[in-house]
């Protein structure tokens, strides 16, 4: 091993260990670890652009100002009280409505704006039923991470992958979106049968919830009706502007910037609060780490361990499970940015034996749904377990992944076994 | 070995801590509190009326017809205090004028709530009294479930404020439901 190679796998591994120890804050420790890099020139600055990936940085800073602005109008609130109403008290209903629309939301914003904004409401709403919350709070964080596989814009990983194989919104849509919602009604039907017991309500409670939540009024939790209307009307812009990006020859990242804007001039909304806003933190840990990831590239390491892992994968079927369980079982225990941030150039260098195609979408099913296998695996379970425990209801690191690792190995093997089907038999 | 729940907390705090407050804080606007999910008990409702009080709203009686098995209490209060200040200061006659102009007024005011709750099939009794009024509701109110009362009790003519200084005084000061109207 030459120098470039050392340093550039030693600030890979410590950047790592930092992460994953939390000694140091996950950017502050991206941030060193790319300084590093550039400073001994393993990345030349000439190679910053290249391996920085605007595209991811400026569509996820562009979908943060639209949900910062969006969100001031109560238009969140409003869509949590609309679910309430639907349910009308009834547990089973309460368990797969929450679980729907938290998962079509988190297709198209962050997760964790998404559980953030609708566990109150969930929590309200399993207290006045006097049922245990646990498998609703549960069902919901995972539906949150199924929501989020099934689009470009749904989870980080996505984007990441999107924007480095070059694929569409609408590719996404054909491939995972099926994916995700078979995986979201086996969610929602393990968690059922689990917990059954726990959820039951009597008649008259039922009857008493669904007048507590029918007197709840929606148009209430509507802070600035203007701001409201203005904000549906930009997001759905966005929405139709993501399933049209390859035929008008725009960038993702384009079309969220462009929606971001427009709502900053038609609201009024002041630009220094909604940038405030902006996740700076996690724009910065994606900067660093494309350039840590770069200096892998740029040393040849990533073209060994590429060369090692097809040597030991004969097939394209083999190839599509490697990749998915591998990623599924790492996002357990490892942030899924960093590890999909290694993955893409591996998978990009295997793509002399297979076609990489089909291994977008095993790693972005592994990378996304990885996460439900434990309780720090995503974000989302965090602020969910984080809320609970405000709440006063503890859900352990055991119970989490009693339910996590059941969810977490259906779904990656319902996904992995639907991409093997359409890529391999089919 | 760290411990798992001030761990969730702490990356909590980082991912969504004052977000979520913001959030939280803005729930609470139509969330009903604990106190507000227990339906009261009300069988017995004090309605208090001065010079100054504004006639009842149709809102008010409606909400009293929800409580159709209830006595209503509605009684008229004359301040004690003053009739003292102006026998002393202006004289017998004098006093005597402003009583009656006052019984006037008030059996007025009580002859037509008394009307729109005998309408109402509600059941009822009407007094008018002599008393210093901040301290005679707060002490007559522990015997009913239910006050009423109206912004401008014990006001003065010009109505300078939002709601009367007396009626802040008692409403801070009793533990039982009020209605301000």
């Amino acid at each position: 091993m030459n120098a470039p190679e050392v340093i550039a796998l030693s600030v890979f591994l410590g950047t790592y260990a930092f992460i994953m120890t939390e000694k140091l804050h996950r950017t502050v420790a991206a941030m060193i670890g790319a300084s590093i890099v550039l400073i001994t020139n393993v990345v030349s600055w000439e190679k910053v652009p290249e391996y920085l990936d605007l595209n991811t940085i400026l569509l996820l800073a562009g979908m943060m100002v639209v949900v910062n602005i969006a969100k001031e109008s109560g238009l969140f609130e409003y869509i949590a009280i609309k679910t309430a109403k639907f349910s009308k008290g009834n547990p089973m209903r309460v368990l797969l409505l929450f679980s729907v629309v938290t998962a079509v939301v988190s297709a198209f914003l962050d997760n964790v704006t998404t559980v953030l904004l609708l566990t109150p409401m969930l929590l309200y709403i399993t207290k006045r039923m006097e049922v245990n919350p646990v498998p609703f709070l549960l069902s919901e964080v995972f539906a949150s991470n199924i929501g989020g596989t099934a689009t470009l814009i749904g989870d980080p990983p996505n984007i990441m992958i999107g924007s480095a194989a070059g694929l569409s919104f609408n590719e996404f849509i054909a491939n995972m979106t099926p994916i995700a919602f078979l995986d979201l009604f086996v969610t929602v039907a393990i968690i059922y049968l689990a917990y059954r017991s726990t959820i039951k309500v009597s008649p008259e409670r039922e009857e008493a919830i669904k007048s507590l939540i029918m007197e709840m009024n929606e148009n209430d939790a509507i802070r600035d009706r203007k701001l409201f209307k203005k904000s549906l009307i930009v997001i759905g812009l966005v929405v139709v502007g993501f399933f049209l990006h390859d035929r008008l020859g725009l960038e993702p990242a384009i079309i969220a910037l462009t929606g971001a804007s427009i709502l900053l001039l038609w609201s009024g909304a002041s630009p220094e609060q909604a940038l405030e806003k902006v996740e700076w933190a996690t724009l910065f840990f994606f900067g660093a780490l494309f350039i840590i990831v770069g200096s892998l590239v740029e040393t040849g390491v990533i073209d060994a361990v590429a060369l090692r892992m097809t040597g030991l994968v004969h097939t394209e079927g083999e190839a599509i499970f490697t990749i998915a369980w591998f990623s599924a079982v790492s996002s357990a225990v490892v942030d899924n940015i960093p590890l999909t941030a290694t993955m893409i150039p591996l998978i990009k260098a295997m793509g002399t034996s297979f076609s990489p195609y089909p291994l977008w979408w095993a790693l972005s099913l592994g990378a996304c749904l990885g996460g439900n296998g434990t309780a720090i695996g995503a974000s989302a379970n965090v602020v969910v377990i984080g809320i609970a425990y405000r709440e006063g209801i503890r859900i352990t690191f055991g119970d989490f992944m009693k339910a996590g690792l059941v969810i977490m190995f259906s779904t990656v093997a319902v996904g992995s076994l639907l991409l093997w089907l359409r890529y391999v038999v089919l | 070995m760290v411990n798992f729940g001030e761990l969730i907390l702490r990356k909590f705090q980082n991912i969504a801590g004052s977000r979520y407050e913001e959030i939280v804080k803005a729930y609470q606007e139509f969330f009903l509190t604990e106190e507000e999910m227990k339906i009261p008990v009300i069988s017995s409702v004090l309605l208090t009326i001065d010079r100054f009080s504004q006639e009842p709203p149709d809102e008010l009686y409606e909400v009293l017809v929800s409580y159709k098995s209830a006595t209503v209490r509605v009684v008229y209060i004359i301040d004690s205090a003053l009739c003292t200040l102006i026998r002393e200061t202006l004289g017998e006659d004098e006093a005597r004028e402003f009583r009656e102009k006052e019984e006037g007024l008030g059996r007025e005011v009580l002859e037509k709530i008394s009307r729109k709750l005998s309408e109402l099939e509600m059941y009822f009794t009407t007094e008018l009294i002599f008393e210093e009024k901040a301290p005679f509701v707060e002490e007559a109110v522990e015997e009913h479930d239910l006050l009423m009362i109206s912004r401008h009790f014990g006001s003065e003519s010009l109505k300078t404020h939002n709601i009367s200084p007396l009626v802040f005084r008692i409403v801070q000061g009793i533990e039982k439901p009020v209605i301000v109207y």
